[in-house]
């Protein structure tokens, strides 16, 4: 079989590489008769996190399983599209948006304004809600006030900030004593099965769960050329493989968290908040602002915002007209 | 041409250019270059340029110039001779009482500096001189401060242990604690070593024998007022640390304008000695930085090109009883730290090992202790070892590289002591963390 | 070979020159960093800007000051064999080791040249909240980096030339040997 060599987001002990490497790169090999295996690397095995795109459009990597806000820095659209902050309730949805609702279409798009046509995107969406960690009980948009929260990236900061938190820009090597020892009192981080491994939980005993913030979208793409190279029933194959493949983990992922929550909430020395929906409803009405803002900064931003809205609508999660993208 | 062959002749490639005497970060650049456009042509050199860049994003480098601007400053103002004169009177006419003082105050240094660079340049520049100053012997002065420095890595804070708890999704809250018993030890069994040395060999460690050095214990105590600035600089960055009013890199800076209040204090300030303090931190941190620029590419062309495959496979091949895989996989680590980076040994074992770990029923955290263990083992080792070049960057004048290495060989053989204790009796890893978070 | 010499001489002048801008870099790191503590500790109001821009200023000095490491001969290097072989073998041997950095850095200038283009176009930025345009100012710094490192190393090459062995006074050269000012230095170097 050829090898596809793909560099992944993850790191090499987390549960979803764990999940993938043993549960569904096997199964490629199967769905494609046999033409196709995978390699999937761990997160800067091969180049830095951020460079991807350009090794798979140089063919240097065959593919990239990575996180598209990875590239905010190059085009703001890879904000809207790789973690719209306070936006969809599961991963399904979005998932399903990717797949049917011009997720694809968008990230495409975006993609090609860095990779000059080099890259070919052959499915999108998230496999994990983030749970977000707190070493002091926030129970609502109230209680954000005056809170210092870790948060580096763009979308995220912004949102936290206009619910009247204090975003902290610190690199994540800091993280862990800066919430040990009080620097900040929250911090945006990965789901709740990682950051249970990465002991955060346990230096911040008041996790929001299930998340109000993050649900990082993963891009799975391939080089042009080696795309066109393959068969239709391969492409195919790839395609079905990804999604089939993401909805299978997020599941997994989202049974680990639950079966970890319970864990703790039993034995009761951490504290797991669950907003209510009113709280919820107010933070998307927050973040909505932000996202609006956001999209004005690039005709792809604004572009991918219209697409995730009106998926939204459709879908009933918007109430309203939906189109405050072009407010 | 198979995998293995290609690693070795990587490995002499390294050895060969490194022999030559050409700067350790060419010689690793040279590599790379020549290795990416053998397998990838033109267009490989991305792995090189990608890799290199990347290197400037890295915040915990950050510390690196506010140790050694601070240390500098500390030097040239006379604190370090005060207070090394101060330590020398207290341990009154005990043979190699600086020495084991020495170690006490690297212990406290690894507290507070969660990079090994920072605090081997900080050793050499205030403890190397005064040692020897004091007429200690220049491999036992040179061995203690980089095997006394690198524990910065075992001693919580640490980045080694972020990365690797990162990398294989440990806790590292539990890495932290896991690490201050096996420190502690390591550090108590550099203290024994050199006990037993210069009790065995008095020419090691003069006894100090100043007239004051000869009274009694509670007249001693007045001579410590050379330390006391020191100190409470020393205690002010921990305490800015460890009550959350600055992260690890800030406290670095804190210390730095410390160490300028304290000569201000001391009457010692001057743009001069500012200046030149300055001028000295760039020679060093350039020197420690294009060192580290030419070396971090190798890893990912290395893996692309079937690295990890080809160690799986080895590890993979063995019949072995599980503390033997476990015994091998650390001689693995061993043998990458005498010629890769240790994020390139993290990127390359830790995908192989972490998984293995576990599916043998051992604890990560355990295995995770030993990784750093063994990391501080590449700090010292040959032919590539930091702690080393760290070492030299500031050493004085004729201490050259092959002194360093010859004078850390000991040494490394008692951190493998200490690492086969933790491999054996598992406990001192982690009846901390099970003390703590059970 | 007069004129080589001259240039050689002002590229010595330059790389120092750069290298004491350096310092002044590494001065404003401390003041910037102790200014963010100041301000979220006391005033409870951290700056989105202080951490990428001490980032961006520590960086540059530590590529720019590639000039000033060469010039003074700190770059670590092995230096054992120095004993083993006869003086005229290891001058020779410092020559090759000279012109092996030369190649390495012009192909990590030709490795980094597109990618610094590249990033200059848009131009890539952080992606951070205060998203400033770090890569796109740092790739193109690594690229003046390893170009100074070249030019300064033709210089070594130069003085290789003008006589024996004035690398070695030099290169020992600890804190307190040179005084930090060019005259100094070119004095090292005549002896
Ligand atoms: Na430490
Ligand atoms: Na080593």
């Amino acid at each position: 079989a050829q090898e596809l060599r793909v560099q992944s987001s993850f790191n090499s002990g987390d549960y979803a590489y764990q999940y993938l490497q043993e549960h569904w790169a096997p199964k490629l090999e199967e769905m494609t008769d046999g033409d196709l295996s995978i390699n999937i690397m761990a997160t800067g095995a091969v180049v830095p996190y951020k460079e991807t795109p350009d090794a798979v459009a140089m063919g240097l990597l065959d593919g990239d399983l990575t996180a598209p806000s990875y590239f905010t820095g190059r085009n703001p659209a890879f904000a809207i599209l790789g973690d719209l902050t306070a936006g969809y309730d599961s991963p399904q949805q979005l998932l399903d948006f990717c797949r049917e609702g011009g997720g694809e279409a968008a990230l495409q798009t975006a993609l090609d304004t860095i990779a000059d046509g080099q890259i070919h995107v052959v499915g999108c969406g998230p496999y994990k809600r983030e749970a977000l960690v707190a070493a002091v009980p926030i129970r609502s948009v109230a209680d954000l006030k005056g809170i210092k929260i870790r948060s580096p990236e763009g979308l995220a900061a912004d949102v936290f900030q206009r619910a009247g938190a204090t975003p902290v820009n610190l690199p994540f090597s800091e993280v862990f004593t800066a919430l040990q020892q009080g620097v900040v009192e929250a911090a945006d981080a990965s789901a709740y099965v990682n950051n249970d491994a990465s002991g955060l939980n346990d230096i911040a005993k008041y996790p929001i769960y299930p998340g109000i913030h993050s649900m990082a979208s993963q891009q799975f793409t391939l080089n042009q050329d080696l795309w066109e190279s393959l068969s239709d029933e391969d492409q195919q194959a790839l395609h079905e493989w990804f999604y089939a493949a993401f909805e299978d983990l997020a599941k997994a992922v989202h049974e680990q968290d639950e079966k970890l929550v319970a864990r703790d909430k039993a034995k009761g020395d951490i504290t797991v908040i669950d907003w209510p929906q009113a709280e919820r409803d107010k933070f998307r009405e927050i973040a909505r602002q932000a996202w609006s803002d956001y999209a004005k900064k690039s005709p792809e931003a604004q572009a991918a915002l219209q697409a995730n809205l009106d998926y939204m609508k459709k879908i009933g999660l918007m109430k309203g007209d939906g189109d405050s993208a072009s407010q | 041409m198979g995998i293995e062959v290609v690693t070795l002749l990587i490995v002499l490639a390294l050895l060969g250019l490194m022999a030559f005497g050409i700067p350790l970060g060419v010689t690793t650049l040279t590599v790379s270059v020549a290795t990416s456009l053998i397998y990838f042509g033109p267009k490989g050199l991305f792995l090189v340029a990608s890799n290199v860049y990347h290197v400037l994003e890295k915040y915990e480098l950050v510390a690196v110039p506010f140790f050694v601007f601070m240390a500098n400053v500390l030097e040239r103002s006379g604190i370090a001779r005060a207070l090394f004169d101060s330590m020398s009177i207290l341990g009154g006419r005990a043979r190699g009482s600086v020495a084991v003082q020495t170690c006490v105050v690297a212990v406290i240094l690894a507290a507070m500096s969660g990079i090994m660079g920072g605090e081997i340049v900080m050793l050499g520049l205030i403890a190397l001189p005064q040692m020897l100053r004091l007429g200690y012997d220049r491999n036992l002065s040179i061995g203690i401060i980089c095997a006394a420095g690198a524990l910065a890595t075992l001693i919580p804070p640490s980045v080694v242990m972020i990365v690797y708890g990162l990398a294989a999704q440990v806790s590292i809250t539990k890495l932290f604690a896991g690490g201050v018993i096996p420190g502690l030890i390591l550090a108590a069994i550099f203290v024994g070593y050199i006990l037993i040395r210069c009790r065995l060999n008095p020419s090691l460690a003069p006894i100090n024998d100043a007239p004051e050095a000869a009274l009694p214990l509670r007249q001693r105590l007045k001579y410590l007022k050379g330390a006391v600035l020191p100190f409470i600089l020393i205690g002010a960055v921990l305490g800015m640390i460890y009550s959350g009013i600055t992260t690890v890199t800030e406290a670095a800076a804190m210390g730095a304008v410390g160490a300028m209040i304290i000569a201000i204090i001391l009457k010692q300030f001057s743009y001069r000695m500012i200046r030149d303090a300055m001028r000295q931190t760039v020679l060093t941190v350039g020197s420690i930085i294009w060192l580290v620029l030419g070396a971090v590419s190798l890893v990912g062309i290395y893996n692309l090109i079937g690295g990890i495959s080809f160690l799986r496979g080895v590890l993979e091949g063995l019949d072995l009883p599980p503390l033997a895989v476990i015994a091998v996989m650390m001689g693995i680590v061993m043998i990458l730290g005498t010629f890769l980076e240790w994020i390139a040994i993290i990127f390359i074992t830790v995908p192989i090992f972490a998984p293995v770990v576990v599916g043998l029923g051992f604890d990560p955290i355990w295995f995770g202790v030993l990784f750093a263990m063994n990391i501080q083992i590449y700090y010292l080792s040959p032919p590539f070892g930091p702690a080393c070049f760290f070492l030299k960057s500031v050493a004085p004048e004729g201490v050259e590289l092959q002194h360093i290495f010859r004078a850390v060989l000991p040494f490394i053989g008692l951190q493998i002591i200490g690492m086969l204790l933790v491999l054996f009796f598992p406990q001192l890893a982690l009846w901390l963390p099970n003390l703590l978070f059970n | 070979m007069r004129l080589l010499s001259r240039l050689a001489a002002g590229m010595d002048r330059l790389s120092a020159f750069i290298g004491y801008g350096c310092a002044v870099l590494f001065f404003v790191c401390i003041l910037l960093s102790a200014f963010e503590v100041v301000m979220r500790y006391v005033f409870n109001a951290p700056t989105q800007w202080t951490f990428e821009t001490v980032m961006a200023v520590c960086a540059t000095s530590w590529v720019l000051a590639s000039g000033y490491v060469t010039q003074r001969r700190r770059h670590i290097a092995i230096t054992m064999i120095e004993l083993v072989v006869p003086a005229s073998v290891w001058r020779k041997m410092e020559l090759v080791a000279m012109v092996v950095a030369v190649f390495a850095l012009a192909a990590l200038v030709w490795a980094a040249w597109e990618p610094a283009l590249m990033s200059m176009h848009g131009p890539e930025r952080s992606g951070s909240s205060f998203n400033p345009p770090l890569p796109a100012y740092l790739k193109p710094m690594l690229v003046v980096g390893a170009i100074l490192y070249i030019l300064q190393l033709l210089s070594n090459i130069i003085h290789w030339f003008e006589g024996p062995s004035t690398g070695a006074a030099v290169s020992a050269g600890s804190d307190h040997q040179f005084a930090d000012n060019a005259n100094h230095a070119n004095r090292e170097r005549d002896v």
